[in-house]
């Protein structure tokens, strides 16, 4: 029996973690022994760096700007643990169209047929997570990913973006598209942020696949250009991105999330920010009336 | 229009079409930034469309995805350093398609560097999602006033030639008549004692004649609507005051009210400013041009006489809001054909319907003539296979229309674009002249009928 090919694009809006979250994931399933290919869906093309020692690759739009046949073997580089990694890269910021450019790269793989000829267990795309055009919702279209999963902090920027991201996936639900696996909580360190996204996930009606907390770990094994899973395999951050790791292996069924309309997120954003008000002036809410 | 919101058969060309007002233009040379279909689109769409630099000589820098993602604005600098390499030209314009314009390519900035080591090139954006070629005709006529003439505007100081007009009127290409039309323009403004820059064709001069637009006295419209914004900017630039014939003066009834409308708005103008026509001499102009139409009409009478049973009666039109109204008041007051169901193709734009609905209502004052805004022009046909006429009718539209016209029996005469069906080369539509032009070619088909 052939195996089956999990393809997971990883959405959030930038800097949230996206690229971090990506990289121990891809990390922490290649040491569970399957062959991963990590494919950064950003112009920046800095996803795959903390696999590969901090060093930077070559794009494919790199390549496809010099030639205009491009075998896509030469856009793919092995990093920690034989990950694949690949980078769409796009053109200098304020030129051209980087939503084009992510199109023609993923088609460029795909046409190749290079997901099947590598044998791979998973594709993880790293995608910028604002879906601000159509090219960046590439992955959850035409049948290119199966699950998306989209990494957020409790600040209420970010799950604007997630909102907004789900729009996307509620969108191209109907035509084969790729549904949505669940909120991966990011920067989670206090007890009310994960109330937050805990409300949040339960109104569109998603889950919470784990909650990753503020670490300097993930700060210095970075800073030396490598994962937490390779950096600090034994710390308490590489144990939280291996059960991630494990959860997102044994997820199955995606579904369509339900975003709120724009009324619903002030309204909804408007309550918590009293709540977080009461919180710091020490307001005690309870059953009974404050003392 | 359908509530799908498609339509068939439209009768015009997408925004990029404006390159053949680049083409008209003696010794211009247009640059496409733009896919490579789109030059071979508007060289499919109109005849002879050629000149001096369009179809096949027009330099395109095919746009295709490595200029999507990265940007085109490199393959656009080597194209145009190049073309200065393999063809003269007195002036370039640099003309966008789609996808330069949505991806947003910095146009400006690569001519500008062309410009700053004094050669006259100018860009303009001509993105088919915007507009249609009559829309975009006065973007890249504006464009080349902002970006090239305006450079001249201390040798050719604003209203400084009392006597000189600037023309707008016929869209090169669009109207199949532009050349014939626009010389005759030239010639009947020029008797009044006016001098004419024409701007386009033959009879142009050139990028000599556009330098010197600033200088003319006034500004000359002759159309309902497209070209208003060339005339308003010219008015906002140099101060240049503009006359308007809504509508192409066909006949000698109109072209009259046409030269006398010209002769009234340049006396209006006094001071420094006046124009000093002599007016014996227009008025003499006028008669003679008239006694020459009439006595082609009054040699008509015998034939008319003859084949009163056999002549077209009705007529339909299918074209734009200029040729229909000219064609109506020419063929109801002095052909006697009668104008039915009217067919405005051009996609006006609303703002401007009322006023060529009401132009079109004043052709008469004991008939009402139907018009219909809209330019899915199948809709239009299928509009015309339901209605019927007593008598023998005509069909004035494009060369899509041919097989309508021999489905309901009609005479059918050729004068809109798309036009593959005739070959016009300097026959002209507008004035005395034009006319006459008219009836000989309506009355030549219907002859042709006959074994």
């Amino acid at each position: 029996m052939s195996k089956q090919l999990k393809q997971i694009a990883i959405y959030g809006k930038g800097g949230i973690g996206k690229s971090t979250t990506t990289s121990n994931l891809s990390a922490a399933l290649a040491d569970m022994g399957y062959r991963v290919m990590q494919f950064g869906c950003d112009p920046k093309a800095d996803s795959t760096n903390t696999l590969r020692d901090g060093t930077y690759i070559p794009t494919v739009l790199d390549l496809l700007r010099e030639k205009k046949q491009v075998d896509a073997h030469e856009a793919i580089f092995t990093g920690y643990n034989s990950i694949y990694c690949v980078e769409a890269g796009g053109p200098a910021p304020g030129v051209g169209c980087a939503g084009r450019g992510i199109i023609t790269a993923v088609q460029l793989l795909k046409q190749q047929r290079i997901f099947e000829e590598l044998d791979l267990d998973y594709v993880i795309y790293d995608v910028l997570g604002d879906v601000v055009c159509g090219g960046f919702a590439v992955p959850i279209r035409e049948g290119i990913a199966q699950h998306v999963f989209t990494v957020s902090s409790a600040d209420f920027m970010a799950i604007y973006a997630a909102n907004n991201l789900f729009k996307g996936i509620q969108k191209y639900s109907n035509a084969g598209g790729a549904l949505l696996g669940g909120v991966i909580a990011n920067s989670i360190s206090h007890p009310f942020q994960r109330e937050i996204i805990d409300d949040f996930v339960c109104r569109t009606k998603t889950q919470v696949m784990q909650y990753v907390p503020r670490s300097i770990t993930v700060t210095q094994s970075e800073l030396s250009g490598k994962t937490t899973i390779e950096g600090a395999p034994e710390s308490e951050q590489a144990a939280v991105y291996r059960e991630l790791a494990r959860r997102i292996d044994e997820h199955t069924d995606s579904k369509t999330p339900a975003p709120l309309g724009p009324e619903q997120l002030k309204n909804w954003a408007a309550s918590w920010a009293d709540q977080l008000v009461a919180i710091e002036i020490g307001e005690v809410r309870g059953e009974k009336e404050a003392i | 229009m359908s509530e799908s919101g498609l339509i068939e058969q439209e009768r015009y060309t997408c925004a990029i079409g404006a390159l053949q007002s680049v083409v008209a233009i003696p010794r211009a040379l247009p640059i496409l930034h733009s896919g490579p279909g789109c030059g071979s689109m508007v060289l499919g769409f109109y005849e002879r469309a050629t000149g001096y630099a369009g179809g096949y000589t027009t330099p395109c820098t095919n746009f295709s995805e490595a200029e999507v993602v990265f940007g085109g604005v490199e393959r656009l600098h080597s194209i145009i350093d190049n073309s200065y390499k393999v063809i003269k030209s007195d002036l370039q314009v640099v003309l966008t398609g789609c996808t330069a314009d949505i991806v947003g390519d910095d146009v400006a900035s690569v001519v500008g560097e062309f410009t700053e080591r004094g050669r006259p090139l100018v860009h303009v954006e001509t993105a088919g999602f915007k507009h249609n070629n009559y829309v975009a005709h006065s973007n890249v006529v504006n464009a080349i006033i902002d970006q090239y003439v305006d450079g001249f505007v201390l040798d050719y100081l604003p209203r400084s030639d009392r006597k000189l007009v600037n023309v707008f009127a016929s869209l090169p290409y669009q109207d199949p008549f532009w050349k014939g039309n626009l010389r005759e323009y030239k010639r009947l403004l020029e008797a009044l004692g006016l001098e004419v820059n024409i701007l386009f064709g033959p009879q142009s001069d050139g990028v000599t004649e556009w330098q010197s637009i600033p200088a003319a006295n006034f500004n000359i419209l002759i159309s309902p609507w497209y070209g208003l914004p060339v005339v308003e900017r010219l008015e906002e630039k140099y101060g240049q005051p503009w006359y308007q014939f809504p509508y192409l003066p066909i006949g000698a009834n109109e072209t009259r009210r046409f030269l006398e409308g010209v002769l009234a708005f340049a006396d209006s103008l006094d001071g420094e400013q006046a124009v000093g026509l002599d007016a014996v001499r227009a008025k003499a102009f006028i008669e003679r041009e008239e006694h020459a139409f009439y006595e082609e009409i009054d040699n008509l009478a015998t034939f008319l006489l003859e084949f009163r049973y056999g002549l077209p009666n009705h007529v339909h039109v299918l074209h734009d809001a200029g040729y229909v109204l000219g064609l109506a008041r020419f063929l109801l007051h002095e052909v006697g054909i009668v104008p039915k169901e009217q067919f405005i193709v051009d996609n006006t734009p609303e703002q401007h319907q009322e006023h060529v609905r009401s132009l079109l209502a004043a052709t008469s004052e004991k008939r009402e003539i139907p018009v219909r805004f809209d330019p899915d022009a199948g809709a239009a046909q299928d509009v015309l296979r339901n209605v019927k006429h007593r008598g023998r009718g005509l069909i004035v539209g494009s060369g899509w229309d041919k097989e309508l016209a021999r489905e309901k029996g009609c005479d059918f005469l050729l004068a809109a674009a798309p036009c593959p069906y005739r070959l016009v080369m300097t026959t002209n539509y507008v004035g005395l002249s034009g006319g006459l032009r008219v009836i000989e070619d309506i009355y030549a088909t219907v002859l042709a009928s006959y074994a």
